[in-house]
């Protein structure tokens, strides 16, 4: 077998995101920002320091990055606005250390159920493929919220989480064939 | 003007009607069957042309499918060979669970490839084997080295993002929405299993993101290596450390397209 020999005899999807998928899209964004804006809030509340802090930073500054990543996909159709009832479950959960660690995992948890979930539904590859590594990562930040500070195997395999993804259908696709009288 | 006599004339012809016998007795021999080879003593074997590859969502679930067999061989060698010893011993009952999450995992992408028409694979990817395991097998079991749990529970880790990383790569290629994202939650599963070994082998707050090692310059195990899941290159290092301590270093990747599973490949 050599690879010129594989072939795919597969219709192509579109790259660019379709106009349900920039919807998605914008759903996305928003969770992502109130990811964002909760980890700021842990960091400013002075209850981290170094190691910690910096983990959690970093934690922070991924969501940041999946949130612009999300504005060069869709363009004009990004709202740049912060999922409020999502930043709201979770904020009032930051005031101790032990209820911020469970409050982010759940979060995390929540965010890769989501992104999953709008995976499925985007017929665009482009935004599918930046998806897909936003998802595996945020697996990971959910599961050392259950290896730190201390090793719990199944805390950490543990991805219970409801998504949170609108169903939105995408537009019938007119077919470009022609039938050609004999 | 040349004066050629008559014997050098008979002399020439002769050179030539021996030439021409000569010449004619290297060609077409009778009896011998004429092959395409040039060059060939003999009659060359005939050859079998290799089936065609075609990639399918079939055939990507069930590349899938080896790679979870390529984990499940490897947590069972590490359970029935005892090598995990000392403080690693500990880790028994996870090998155990990440096992059989494999296994689940297996018979999810193999049912997946069997709703699509195409055939349930269950054994390991034997290029992944060959090109990869096989060598970090050798390292890690060879006389001499004293870190035979460690990097055990290394080269699992390596398998574990091998694992991630291929699902994630499937997605640009799989045809349906819903079936990336299957690939996805599989995948986050064994996310969550890189990140348990990379805690144990590099454990703390300070080693969760992306640090290098100071002596080696190298990437340090790290649980969130990266913003976004990477497609580039898994690095393991394992075996007998040399004179400057350091141990060989081996490159694992995703499978090509020679390593995918297609529909006529079948396990050995």
């Amino acid at each position: 077998m050599t690879t010129a020999q594989a072939s795919t005899p597969r219709s192509t999807p579109p790259a660019q995101p379709t106009e349900a998928d920039k919807q998605l899209l914008q759903f996305a964004q928003g969770v992502e920002l109130a990811a964002r804006d909760l980890y700021k809030k842990a960091v400013e509340s002075g209850k981290y320091a170094d190691d910690e802090l910096a983990m959690l930073t970093l934690f922070g500054e991924h969501h940041n990055s999946y949130a612009q990543a999300m504005n060069g996909l869709i363009g004009k159709a990004a709202t740049n606005t912060r999922n409020e009832s999502l930043y709201s479950s979770h904020v009032g959960q930051l005031a101790s250390a032990q209820s911020a660690y469970a409050s982010l995992q759940a979060l995390e948890n929540t965010l890769a159920a989501t992104n999953t979930d709008i995976l499925g539904q985007l017929a665009g590859i482009d935004g599918a493929r930046i998806l897909a590594s936003i998802i595996t990562i945020e697996a990971r930040m959910g599961a050392v919220f259950g290896t730190l500070p201390s090793l719990s195997v199944t805390s950490a395999l543990n991805a219970g989480a409801n998504s949170l993804a609108p169903k939105i259908a995408q537009a019938t696709v007119a077919s470009t064939e022609t039938t050609v009288a004999p | 003007m040349n004066n050629i006599s008559r014997r050098d004339a008979l002399r020439v012809g002769g050179l030539s009607v021996f030439g021409a016998a000569f010449l004619a007795a290297c060609g077409k021999q009778s009896g011998v069957v004429p092959s395409a080879n040039i060059l060939s003593e003999g009659v060359a074997t005939p050859t079998t042309a290799i089936p065609e590859g075609v990639v399918t969502d079939a055939v990507l679930l069930r590349t899938a499918a080896s790679i979870e067999y390529n984990a499940i061989d490897l947590y069972n060698l590490i359970l029935n060979d005892s090598m995990l010893t000392g403080d690693y011993a500990k880790l028994t009952d996870a090998v155990k669970r990440f096992r059989d999450n494999h296994q689940t995992h297996a018979d999810t992408v193999n049912a997946l490839a069997v709703s699509l028409g195409g055939k349930a694979h269950t054994c390991a990817n034997a290029r992944m084997n060959s090109l990869y395991i096989d060598p970090a097998l050798k390292l890690v079991t060879e006389k001499g080295n004293p870190d035979t749990s460690r990097d055990i529970v290394a080269l699992v880790h390596a398998m574990e993002n091998i694992g991630v990383q291929t699902y994630q790569g499937f997605v640009a290629t799989l045809t349906s929405p819903t079936l990336r994202a299957d690939a996805m939650r599989i995948a986050s599963a064994e996310a969550r299993h890189a990140v348990v070994l990379a805690q144990v082998l590099n454990g703390g707050y300070a080693s969760v993101g992306p640090t290098i090692n100071e002596t080696t310059g190298k990437p340090n195990i790290a649980s969130v290596p990266a913003a976004f899941g990477s497609l580039s290159t898994v690095l393991l290092s394992v075996g007998t450390p040399n004179s400057d301590n350091l141990k060989p270093t081996l490159t694992f990747e995703t499978p090509s397209l020679n390593g995918l599973i297609y529909d006529f490949v079948d396990c050995q």
